[in-house]
């Protein structure tokens, strides 16, 4: 019930803000949703189960390209376009999570990176798969409708930002459930030791499987939305280093944490946006200009410094110190004595 | 009647073959000891039966079902469950989720519903935890039930393992190593617990041990592996008595009458001593382990520092050689005040520190390792004498580190300190893990070190060995050195005996009875919640009580505790 009335609350806070903003600002408020639902399945998949995957933006990509298909090819609702999208997202996080069956830590990085640089190099920018990907062009998305209503990218913008932030506290409040509930506690279990799991009578092969799956298709959810919020589908936002980017940003504000991804999903979309906006002008005589290319030597700085400073990300760690500062302030002494 | 059946069971790994032809029946409700010597194939046998590892040949029938190619988790739902020799708990989880976790994976749960949280979970769930504290409380764990499991102490963590173990109702229970690590005490009380879960839970077990006190009392009928063959099987009394067991597993008992008291003593007359430790304190966190410990070891001499699992025999080494920082008194080494030094400093100065877990690199080869030793020195050094010593290490030198058995590894560990030349070494639970014969060997080459001038400072959990290879040895007593004295004079103390554990399986059941005796020791386990739970205000009005006081502060958090739990 709390975590309904949290999620409420965040929907209801949230959903106000972009407005009053211009286009540009809109569109980076949509985005940082997507992005977010890209963290949000590492939360699953690296925070619960342990699993490492660099290929979260390639399983988002696969949802967009899928929906843009649809709707362009097909010309079907665009509810319809996000389940196909999310469910090829899933089918090909099943694939994925085959090698993960065999394979942990360095060597499953590797793997789901080559998975990434292939669907980057070969798929994507391919012309063999010109069906799927619309060709160099992409997919163009003008006249998409959901509910039968218009969603036109521009003039819609905010109704597509309430729709993603909608699904979007839907999908965390379900995780936070999961973390409770018997399968997260399975989920959980793997992480912490696969070897006991498996001798306590959890089924490896099907868990994993799940949770890969599960998770591609969160990433899948969000990048399904893409078509609709830009307009078009190109390569170029689900290439490699958008999922180096989401394993960066995803271990900086706390992996394990649900709200890390929405906060981690703002920070992916704005930060580059403002410094590519105001980064630039003149400092006592000086021109400067902080560019995009700014915004990733700034992640590395960052995660150099919450690596040191806030181990267990910047979302875990400050929930930790709040928690502290809270319990000391409420302190009866020898309360919790009885507790231990 | 036959539960478990093992028909001729073969494993080789490489060309290594760890079991050639076992075979092995388990009567219904029977407590069945597996021992035998390191390396002779029991956790091989053990990871088959679990499903861990596939035999290479051989069949395995539990319940006239064939378990030979079933995946572990399938094995587990027929009723096979096991325990880890190194602890395997989902540490960031609590001991109850740990319990729930094996007891929802044989019921049908449901992902999506749980997710949902529809009526039906939240019942399953609530059944589960009501049966998760009635293992818990069966097993004297109800407190710590909230607790993260991988913040409790080793000791504690294994009774977890044997609660999770049950809380898939297992029809069998496989027991790896239940007792490694715990004192005579706690292995007595392990002893009566495994006694209570059979008659409780209904179960059978299979059970591997070192500790030929625990295998002797609790079980039924022991076998003996050796060099992955079966050697002998039989009534525990039978394989006491077995002289090709005897022969292989104990060896022959040692009647050395321990160091030259008199060298020594002229020794020390002449020379000042090379470690003096002088009302050193140390701990972790807020947690003081040690205080007001004071130790000499002179050049050549042999000293043991013996007593109960967390008296503060490891923290005093770790104190001294610098890995943790002492916060009072002076440690001297060689003439030189090395209080606060880097622990690199202080190993410059000839102090080689072999920590538990012997600190190998497991990817290594054996010459590699040595080989390190000269580049840190800073020029080439032979390792000859090193193999001289050890010859089973020059047969395998080019074999990885981690691919060793134990004994083996810390011969290397050993001859890796020998090379560096030190004038101190100080091995911390050198016999940790291993069999008696192979520990004796070990003893030899303590003799060895002293024969070429060089102390060592040992921590032992076999007492009897290392009186016998040490000249002095100190007792730890709750965080500080109860007694010492000459290591002749310290084996025939009863008092000592008696007091710090020593392990004569007599001994320690007359203080397993007796429970409260010792009723201010604290629990590690205790200690440690608190040191984490409890704000800075109240601990620092707990040090200053018990600074005034003049007790350790775990005995006034202890005496807290009780006095809170009755209210």
């Amino acid at each position: 019930m709390f975590r309904l009335l949290g999620a409420l609350l965040a929907f209801a806070v949230l959903a106000r803000i972009p407005v009053g903003f211009d286009v540009g600002f809109k569109f980076d408020a949509a985005l940082a949703v997507i992005w977010a639902f890209g963290l949000l399945s590492l939360v699953l998949l690296t925070g619960y189960v342990g699993q490492i995957s660099l290929c979260q933006a390639t399983f988002a990509g696969v949802g967009a390209y899928t929906a843009g298909m649809m709707v362009s090819s097909f010309h079907v609702d665009y509810l319809v376009a996000v389940v196909a999208g999310v469910v090829a997202a899933a089918a090909l996080g099943v694939v994925v999570g085959l090698p993960a069956l065999r394979l942990r830590g360095i060597t499953l990085a590797i793997v789901t990176l080559g998975i990434a640089l292939v669907f980057d190099r070969y798929v994507f920018q391919d012309h063999a798969f010109e069906w799927f990907t619309g060709g160099t062009g992409g997919w163009r998305v003008s006249q998409a409708t959901m509910f039968g209503l218009q969603m036109d990218s521009s003039a819609h913008l905010m109704a597509a930002y309430l729709v993603l932030l909608g699904l979007f506290c839907v999908v965390a409040v379900l995780l936070v459930n999961l973390h409770e509930s018997g399968a997260g506690r399975r989920f959980r279990a793997i992480r912490d030791s696969e070897l006991a799991a498996a001798t306590m009578g959890v089924d490896l092969t099907r868990y994993k499987l799940l949770a890969f799956g599960m998770s591609a298709a969160i990433a899948g959810l969000g990048g399904s939305f893409y078509p609709l919020v830009a307009g078009s589908v190109s390569p170029q936002p689900f290439w490699l280093f958008t999922s180096l980017q989401f394993a960066a940003i995803a271990v900086l504000m706390g992996v394990r944490y649900v709200p890390a991804a929405a906060l981690g999903g703002a920070f992916m979309a704005f930060v580059p946006d403002v410094l590519t906006r105001y980064g630039h002008g003149a400092f006592m005589g000086h021109a400067y200009e902080i560019s995009y290319d700014w915004f990733q030597v700034a992640v590395g700085v960052l995660l150099i410094v919450q690596l040191i400073a806030l181990p267990d990300g910047v979302w875990g760690d400050l929930r930790r110190r709040f928690r502290h500062a809270w319990s000391s302030v409420g302190m009866v002494g020898g309360r919790r004595v009885k507790v231990a | 009647m036959t539960m478990l059946r093992v028909r001729d069971l073969t494993v080789r790994f490489g060309g290594i073959v760890a079991l050639d032809g076992v075979s092995l029946d388990l009567n219904r409700g029977e407590i069945l000891g597996l021992i035998g010597p390191n390396g002779a194939g029991k956790t091989t046998l053990f990871n088959c039966i679990s499903g861990v590892i596939r035999p290479d040949h051989g069949s395995i029938y539990f319940e006239d079902q064939s378990l030979t190619y079933a995946p572990p988790h399938e094995r587990a739902r027929l009723g096979v469950a096991r325990t880890f020799q190194n602890l395997q708990l989902w540490g960031s989880m609590t001991v109850e989720e740990n319990l729930i976790v094996p007891m929802d994976a044989l019921g049908r749960r449901n992902t999506f519903s749980d997710t949902l949280y529809l009526p039906f979970s939240g019942y399953a769930e609530r059944a589960s935890q009501e049966r998760a504290r009635a293992i818990l409380h069966v097993l004297d764990l109800d407190r710590y039930a909230r607790t993260a499991a991988g913040d409790l102490p080793a000791g504690i963590q294994r009774r977890v393992e044997i609660a999770r173990a049950l809380a898939m109702r297992p029809r069998l229970l496989l027991l790896d190593e239940p007792a490694a690590g715990l004192d005579a005490k706690e292995t007595a009380r392990l002893a009566g617990l495994l006694h209570a879960v059979r008659q409780r839970f209904h179960v059978s077990m299979l059970l591997v041990d070192h500790d030929m006190s625990l295998v002797m009392r609790v079980c039924d009928y022991v076998y003996v592996l050796d060099f992955g063959r079966m050697l002998a099987k039989g009534q525990p009394s039978e394989i006491r008595n077995n002289p090709k067991v005897i022969a292989a597993y104990l060896g022959e008992e040692s009647k050395n009458q321990g160091g030259d008291i008199h060298a020594v003593a002229q020794a020390r007359n002449e020379e000042p001593p090379l470690l003096e430790v002088k009302k050193l304190a140390a701990g972790y966190g807020g947690l003081e382990v040690i205080r007001d410990v004071d130790l000499e070891v002179w050049p050549g001499e042999v000293v043991a520092c013996i007593g109960a699992n967390g008296a503060g025999k490891t923290t005093t080494l770790r104190a001294i050689s610098g890995m943790i920082h002492a916060r009072a008194g002076h440690v001297m080494f060689a003439g030189q005040d090395v209080t606060g030094s880097t622990a690199e400093h202080i190993s410059k100065l000839g102090l080689v520190h072999i920590p538990e877990g012997r600190g190998l690199f497991p990817t290594m080869s054996v010459e590699d390792t040595l080989r390190l030793v000269s580049n840190t020195a800073g020029q080439e050094v032979d390792v000859t004498p090193a193999f001289q010593l050890f010859p089973r290490l020059r047969e395998r030198r080019r074999q990885l580190v981690g691919t060793l058995s134990g004994g083996e590894q810390q011969m290397v560990a050993l001859a890796r300190a020998i090379l560096s030349r030190p004038r101190l070494v100080m091995i911390d639970e050198m016999s940790q893990g291993l069999a008696p014969t192979v520990v004796r060997q070990l003893f030899e080459i303590i003799r060895v070190f002293r024969e070429q001038g060089i102390a060592v400072l040992l921590v032992e959990q076999f007492v009897e060995s290392a009186l016998d290879v040490a000249d002095r040895a100190y007792v730890f007593e709750h965080g500080t050195i109860g007694l010492s004295g000459p290591a002749v004079e310290l084996r025939g103390d009863r008092k000592l005996v008696a007091g710090s554990y020593l392990g004569s399986a007599v001994d320690a059941t007359a203080i397993a009875t007796n429970r409260n005796g010792n009723g201010h020791r604290p629990d590690p386990a205790l200690m440690e919640i608190v040191s984490v739970r409890v704000p800075a205000r109240v601990k620092r009005a707990l040090e200053l009580r018990a600074e005034t006081e003049g007790r350790p502060a775990g005995a006034v958090v202890v005496e807290l505790l009780e006095k809170v739990d009755h209210q």
